[in-house]
């Protein structure tokens, strides 16, 4: 019995362990390198040395605190908007398929081609919304100083929004009819029922969504790299990029893996803080 | 009081119109501008001209084709073992609860994993083993995102089947493996056919592992797409190209599977 | 204390009927039960009333009021629903004070009334726990108690206590009763039971396929039920119905069946119904009927008897079985004028 239960299971924690449990712990050997790709023979073990380094670059808390606005900017927007067109795809009543499908549809591109799209269609020169707003006497840099980062967290907007969507739909179809209707009869204005009886039954599939869109939007890389590839200066220099930067422009791989790491363990301490709050409130 | 009920109709007709028009807009605006020529494209409010294959013909060239083929391949095979493993993994999962709740949060705090930790692993290990030159890095690579995913996804739909499916199969004379294969298998096949296409995508889509672990001079789709965005100017007309060719496929591709999306969603997610 | 009203009230989908221009009053301060068979129109008809369906055609109204376009909550009704519709998420007590709170009653105020509402239903200890942990008996308290608490014009009840096991289903309609007739409102109750249509109302509402079949005291739609259709819809064990003919105050089924009746007038064809309750057996040596089977229900048994082709039931005191058991030859008689007589082609009462 229990063999067969191993059996099943096997093929996936073996891919799991080759795919991610090996590279992993890999990788955190590399942290505690001085691994350079371009050097030859065995790299030198530094012990914590990148750690400190990285932690006391101010490129890298600059990349982190870009990162973290655009996760905050980008992801509250798609929750709002996701909110806002879930309810009323849910109501609504003739081509459901139709609609949902073409809204659902930019999540499915790759992100490279949907920067790339953005990075044409905001051009000063060649794109059609700057030539738009023109018309109407406004001027507005897309991609200029203070800016760029903006209007990635709107890329992101864009085509993530659907996912929130998706995420959220499903949870308001799993909501009970009845309750909603006895708030009806019970005087319940259509706002009041929104806030009181929705909104609360909601909050576990909103917090979900946010958490895994939250966890998704930190590894931002393509929409940098298809337009601004950091700048102006390093204004948009986000994590993952400047990771890829650390790693593969400047081949300092140990380095690159240690800014992996503080990454990670930003990440994973915040997800425990909020799973411990999840289950205490849980448990009430 | 009806009169409120239609405001709020209106409003929701609004603001999906204004969704759809949001959605569709780049795309349409990318998929004209790939059949104008170079001098065309400096206008960039020209909609009625006289379309123009030139951008076509240079991408296709380009082997863009090639490159979409080579991603073809690369998702295939990661999609096809995430599928079998995962199924197994899923059933193994829903059915006796195997690694506890423990498992399901697992798999997620996979997901966690920015690819910027995994990479330089998966270089350094393709160098030390020799196989740089092959795929077999850039397929494990986007195992290590595609599985857990498709093993997620699927522990919802087979929650769904009742156990005394098997059981009577079981009853019936079947071993465990059989009653699986032949009884609950075909049960949430809607299930499978849904991650696959879903996982596909993921596959499809990644430009990160692709852009570092894929053999040199053999590109996948979206890092081919990049290429035209090169230093000495974009190659506009032959970037839309590329883009539309990266981007219908998926996209007819989701219009089969929302639905599933939903319901496999609501079978997984929501269950937290 | 409000009268409602149905007038020629049409619930239509596309092509299909549900609820067929029925007109039904509802006097104020009186229970009134809508009863039939699934598929009537009876729940349609209440949520109608509560604003939750649209009406095709036709006009309610609430004390002279029309009420059609309104939303629910502008109608002053409340409504305790057959799975009792509870906010999960919160607790007994703001379960009960929602209608308060929404209608921007101050929080200290609203719980406070809840407490008073919540004990007096019995549920003062639990108003801090949630809908999940309560039994079905209790969730349904709760769900009466946020009914009560707005004392609205109507109440409207949708099979509250089809969910309960039968014992607690007995219990909760005495209290249920008891409330309606203490606070006095019009109430206007859903169910497919007709024990429950007949011990609760003060007026019932027979339904079938859409239409009204007969109004009236429960006392006088059993007596003189005006159908086929009522006269086995309410009544339990079921009236023995049956096709034949009276000849010398003899009535012959069709499958042979032969009961003696008095005094009623020889006719060729009829429809003839006769309550197991009304149904006189006696022991006769070459009776026309044989019992098969016998049902000790503790003071009362049921006879079942085979008559020619017919089956038919009989209950009689237990007491009284005497050589009635099982294989017993017995002669059938209708007590006194108790025998129901129907049109055979229409099913409609011969002497409404």
């Amino acid at each position: 019995m229990t063999r067969f239960r191993w059996g099943m299971l096997a093929p996936v924690l073996a891919a799991t362990g080759v795919a991610v449990g090996f590279p992993l712990a890999y990788a955190f050997y590399l942290s505690l390198t001085d691994y350079k790709l371009t050097s030859r023979g065995a790299p030198d073990f530094v012990g914590l040395e990148n750690y400190l380094f990285v932690l006391s670059d101010a490129r890298m808390w600059n990349a982190f605190g870009n990162t973290a606005t655009y996760v905050a900017v980008a992801v509250t927007v798609q929750t709002v908007l996701g909110l806002a067109i879930a309810l009323a795809l849910q109501k609504q009543q003739w081509a459901r398929d139709v609609t949902r499908a073409m809204l659902l549809a930019p999540m499915f591109i790759t992100p490279i081609a949907v920067g790339l799209t953005f990075r044409f269609l905001l051009n000063d020169q060649l794109g059609a919304i700057p030539a738009v707003l023109r018309s109407i006497g406004i001027s507005y840099d897309f991609f200029g100083p203070s800016n760029a980062l903006l209007t990635l967290s709107f890329i992101d907007v864009w085509q993530w929004t659907p996912f929130m969507v998706l995420l959220l739909l499903a949870g308001l179809e799993s909501i009970p009819r009845q309750p909603l209707e006895a708030a009806r009869v019970d005087g319940a204005s259509a706002w009041y029922a929104f806030r009181r009886v929705v909104l609360p039954l909601l909050t576990p599939v909103l917090t979900v969504a946010v958490l895994l869109r939250s966890l998704d939007a930190l590894k931002v890389f393509e929409y940098v790299y298809a337009t601004t590839r950091g700048g102006p200066g390093t204004e948009t220099e986000t994590i993952q990029f400047f990771t890829y930067q650390t790693g593969i422009q400047f081949f300092r791989l140990g380095e690159a893996s240690a800014v992996a790491f503080v990454l990670l363990a930003i990440v994973l301490t915040f997800i425990v803080i909020l799973f411990r709050r999840l289950q205490r409130s849980a448990a009430r | 009081m009806t009169k409120g009920v239609n405001a709020l109709a209106a409003a929701r007709i609004l603001l999906l119109s204004a969704a759809a028009v949001v959605v569709a807009f780049p795309l349409l605006w990318v998929a004209i501008a790939s059949l104008k020529s170079p001098a065309q494209l400096n206008d960039p409010g020209l909609i009625l001209f006289l379309p123009n294959l030139e951008n076509w013909a240079r991408v296709l060239e380009a082997g863009i084709l090639n490159a979409a083929g080579r991603s073809a391949f690369v998702a295939t095979v990661t999609v096809a073992f995430s599928v079998v493993a995962g199924s197994m993994g899923a059933y193994a999962i829903s059915a006796y609860k195997a690694g506890g709740s423990a498992t399901r949060f697992g798999i997620l705090a996979a997901q966690v994993l920015p690819p910027a930790v995994l990479v330089f692993p998966f270089l350094t290990m393709a160098y030390a083993l020799n196989i740089n030159n092959t795929y077999v890095p850039i397929i494990f690579a986007h195992l290590s995102f595609v599985l857990p995913v498709i093993t997620w996804f699927l522990i919802g739909f087979f929650d769904a089947v009742p156990r005394s499916l098997e059981e009577q199969a079981r009853v019936d004379g079947f071993s465990r493996f059989a009653a699986f294969r032949l009884v609950v298998l075909p049960q949430v096949l809607p299930g499978i056919g849904a991650a696959a296409i879903f996982g596909f995508t993921l596959s499809w889509n990644d430009m990160f592992y692709g852009l570092i672990l894929a053999p040199p001079r053999e590109t996948i789709l979206p890092v081919a797409i990049s290429a035209f965005n090169t230093f000495r100017g974009v190659e506009l007309g032959a970037m839309s190209a590329a883009i539309i060719i990266a981007v219908v496929p998926v996209v007819i591709a989701s219009f089969f599977i929302q639905r599933r999306l939903v319901q496999g969603i609501s079978g997984g997610a929501v269950k937290f | 204390m409000a009268e409602v009203r149905f007038n020629k009230v049409r619930k239509q989908y596309g092509s299909s009927v549900i609820v067929d221009d029925v007109d039904i009053e509802f006097p104020s301060g009186s229970l009134t039960v809508l009863v039939g068979p699934s598929g009537c129109g009876k729940s349609t008809s209440l949520r109608m009333l509560a604003g939750l369906e649209e009406v095709t055609s036709g006009e309610i109204t609430i004390d002279g009021r029309v009420v059609n376009a309104l939303e629910p909550k502008d109608r002053d009704v409340a409504m305790v629903f057959q799975n009792y519709a509870l906010y999960p998420h919160l607790s007994v007590l703001e379960n009960i004070a929602f209608p308060l709170r929404a209608t921007k009653t101050p929080r200290a105020d609203a719980l406070h009334r809840a407490q008073g509402v919540a004990d007096s239903l019995g549920l003062g200890a639990l108003t801090g726990r949630k809908p999940k942990d309560l039994s079905g008996g209790q969730q349904q308290r709760v769900a009466i108690g946020r009914a009560i608490i707005r004392q609205p014009s109507v109440f409207l009840f949708d099979e509250p206590l089809s969910n309960l096991d039968a014992k607690l289903r007995v219990e909760t309609r005495f209290e249920l009763m008891q409330i309606q007739r203490r606070l006095g409102i019009t109430a206007v109750y859903v169910t497919h039971d007709q024990e429950e249509a007949m011990t609760m109302s003060d007026r019932m509402v027979v339904m079938e396929n859409g239409r009204v079949a007969q109004t009236g005291p429960p006392a006088e739609i059993y007596a003189r039920p005006n159908s086929v259709f009522v006269a086995t819809f309410v009544g339990s064990p079921k009236m023995n119905v049956l096709g034949g003919s009276v000849l010398d105050q003899v009535f012959h089924s069709k499958g042979g069946a032969i009961i003696s009746t008095a005094g009623i007038a020889s006719r060729e064809a009829v429809t003839f119904g006769v309550r197991p309750d009304d149904l006189q057996v006696s022991p006769a040596a070459s009776g026309g009927g044989t019992v098969v089977l016998v049902e000790l229900l503790g003071p009362r048994a049921i006879l079942h008897i085979d008559a020619g082709s017919d089956r038919l039931t009989s209950v009689v005191d237990a007491d009284r079985l005497g050589e009635l058991g099982q294989g017993a030859t017995v002669d059938l008689r209708v007590r006194v004028h108790a025998e129901h007589l129907f049109d055979p082609t229409s099913g409609f009462r011969l002497d409404a």
